[in-house]
């Protein structure tokens, strides 16, 4: 629960998500169109207040001019001393009347009417004050109007951003646990909308369907190898030891181990290529399991353990890599072999020439044992090691010592105490 | 060399595999060591010579012609609690599980040299021995004053005899082992390896699956309740 609280938080503060680019979209868009509709509306209802203003002035200014022809007085009300003489020789040279609107003074614009009649240049003035407030006025209220919109439009596109968007986070999910290894995991979203997101999805989904196949059939093939070599072995194996005692008989049961470890390092290895090896988990005091590993191994190893630690691990791959590290030391190297567990880090070494160069380069190869003085081998068990390190999600590092000698080191994960 | 695991009457192994030359040298060498062995060649073969004779182990081959192995376990299961150590020559997860979900005792991995085979089949013989044969004299009257009572089960740790509600519930060695080792531990978190050593006598290296599998079965049979998991460490018995 808190998890997912969290996780929806961490969504909506990543400003890089894209729901808040689409939302970002929609709020330009919206400004755009209200910024292009504002300056439409104002511009057309300023011409109007000029049209409707230049008419008031020229039925006020026929008035005036109808006075002064009957009593010959003028009106001092707008002087025309006032205009600029731009305009005043232009109503003296034309006879015909002009308008002039004055926003000298912008909180107390007029709108003038001037005309010239015999000699004297009779003017009136009309306040626009009013309309110009009133349009001031309509700006006010289409940005307020604008604001509002956005305010509704925003956080809407947002939160219709969030349906595509949890779409694609499933997505990502699936395609993760695919990736982790669950090759049942599927999107599962159906032909419904047939838009990009459906896309890739089902690209997804097709993509687990083979990797999945390739996987499966590559088991099969290495399930099916396995029987087929190992039933004949066993019966090898078991003649072998009917044999009555004798050289030959020692020849055959010495080679017939070397086949079966062969065998079995080559199933080993191809199952870990497969990639279809899990780990089983569990709390082990790593002491005594490396201790009975190594007793297991019939091998003489001297055998340090510092403290009592506790690993999470799967301790029959820890045997593996054990055995593996340990034959490996006395098959290359030379006694004595020494094992120090020191926390959750385990270090095999031996005193022999040490590994290869190409070795600590590049890893262990197959079938590749390096340098002649490292005597002979297939080369398959550091494969097997490392292998099996990558399943339990440990790490395994190969290096030589100063004074001589390889040493191999696993670093395995402490216990933490809770899984799951 | 012969060391024989035989007191009066030889124990008897009916081994079901395939393949001839396994099945000729596993015989001979079960016989070295004191077993008298049946064999069959599929699982026809093997389900009659088991219904025609008394045997103390089966070890059966998972790949089988006609009736395989994992079938012919759960065929004998029906009618039978003797021990059954499986053979299989992939070992991979889908066939050590299957054949221990038909109700196997024990799986190995071919190939296996004798002395493994024979350790494993000690093993299932001494957890057989807990059992109660056919011949085990009167039941005793459930809820008695020896028994172990956990809620409507009751263990007679004397007679091996498990009663459900009043009712016989039928274990195999291994599940009747299992059940006493949590018995004798009541309330106290077992850990898989523990219960490897104790119940199947493998170290570190065993495979835990073969006790989930076995605690599985165990609860089919005495209440799914009876034996909780606790995540990450193991089972315990409710007292």
């Amino acid at each position: 629960m808190g998890h997912a609280i969290a996780r929806a938080a961490r969504g909506l503060l990543n400003w890089r998500s894209l729901r808040w680019k689409i939302a970002a979209l929609v709020a330009m868009a919206s400004c755009a169109v209200a910024l292009a509709v504002g300056v439409l509306v104002h511009q057309s209802t300023f011409e109007r207040s000029m049209s409707l203003g230049r008419d008031r002035a020229f039925s006020e200014l026929l008035v005036v001019v109808d006075t002064y022809r009957r009593t010959g007085s003028t009106s001092d009300e707008a002087d025309p001393a006032q205009l600029p003489p731009a305009l005043l020789q232009q109503a003296r040279s034309t006879g015909q009347y002009r308008t002039w609107y004055d926003d000298r003074r912008p909180d107390t614009p007029w709108m003038w009417a001037v005309q010239q009649v015999g000699g004297q240049a009779l003017a009136v003035r009309i306040d626009m004050g009013t309309e110009m407030r009133s349009l001031q006025a309509l700006d006010r209220h289409i940005v307020m109007a604008s604001l509002a919109v956005l305010a509704v439009v925003v956080p809407l596109a947002a939160s219709a951003a969030e349906l595509p968007n949890r779409r694609l986070r499933w997505v990502a999910r699936t395609a993760r646990r695919i990736a982790a290894g669950d090759l049942e995991a599927r999107t599962m979203v159906g032909g419904r909308g047939g838009d990009e997101i459906t896309e890739i999805s089902a690209t997804v989904d097709l993509m687990a369907d083979s990797l999945r196949d390739r996987l499966l059939s590559e088991q099969r093939f290495t399930a099916d190898v396995a029987h087929e070599l190992r039933t004949p072995l066993m019966g090898l194996v078991i003649a072998a030891e009917l044999l009555p005692e004798s050289e030959a008989t020692e020849l055959v049961r010495g080679r017939v181990r070397v086949l079966r470890t062969l065998v079995e390092d080559l199933l080993e290895i191809s199952g870990l290529d497969a990639g279809a090896e899990r780990a089983e988990r569990a709390s082990v005091p790593l002491g005594r399991v490396v201790e009975e590993s190594v007793g297991r191994t019939g091998l003489r190893v001297q055998l340090m353990v510092t403290g009592d630690p506790v690993a999470d691990t799967d301790p029959r791959r820890l045997d593996r890599i054990i055995a593996n590290l340990v034959a490996n030391a006395h098959r290359h190297g030379r006694s004595p072999v020494e094992i120090t567990v020191n926390g959750t880090a385990i270090a095999v070494r031996d005193h022999g020439p040490g590994f290869p160069d190409e070795l600590l380069a590049h890893g262990p190869q197959r079938f590749r044992t390096g340098a002649a003085e490292r005597g002979r081998g297939h080369g398959l068990g550091l494969t097997i090691a490392l292998g099996q390190a990558r399943v339990i999600g440990a790490g395994l590092a190969f290096a030589n010592a100063p004074d001589g000698g390889a040493i191999a080191t696993l670093h395995l994960r402490g216990d933490t105490g809770s899984k799951g | 060399m012969s060391v024989s695991d035989v007191g009066s009457t030889p124990v008897t192994v009916l081994l079901v595999e395939d393949d001839e030359v396994i099945r000729k040298t596993v015989g001979m060498a079960l016989e070295r060591y004191g077993y008298r062995v049946n064999t069959a060649g599929d699982g026809l073969t093997g389900l009659e010579l088991f219904r025609e004779r008394r045997h103390d182990v089966l070890l059966l081959d998972v790949m089988l012609p006609g009736l395989d192995g994992i079938g012919l376990c759960r065929k004998i299961r029906e009618s039978s609690m003797d021990p059954i150590l499986m053979m299989s020559a992939r070992g991979d997860a889908l066939d050590v599980v299957s054949g221990l979900e038909a109700g196997a005792d024990d799986y190995v991995v071919k190939p296996v040299d004798t002395s493994v085979l024979v350790a494993r089949i000690r093993s299932l013989l001494r957890r057989a021995s807990f059992a109660p044969g056919p011949e085990r004299t009167p039941e005793p009257v459930p809820g008695g004053a020896s028994d172990l009572v956990f809620g409507d089960l009751a263990i007679d740790p004397q007679g091996l005899d498990v009663h459900r509600a009043g009712e016989p519930v039928a274990l195999a060695p291994t599940e009747l082992r299992l059940l006493l080792e949590f018995a004798a531990n009541p309330g106290i978190v077992l850990d898989r390896q523990i219960l490897l050593r104790n119940v199947w006598d493998y170290g570190w290296d065993g495979d835990s699956r073969v006790v989930d599998l076995c605690v599985q079965r165990l609860r089919k049979k005495i209440g799914p309740d009876r034996i909780e998991t606790v995540r990450g460490f193991g089972y315990k018995l409710r007292r």
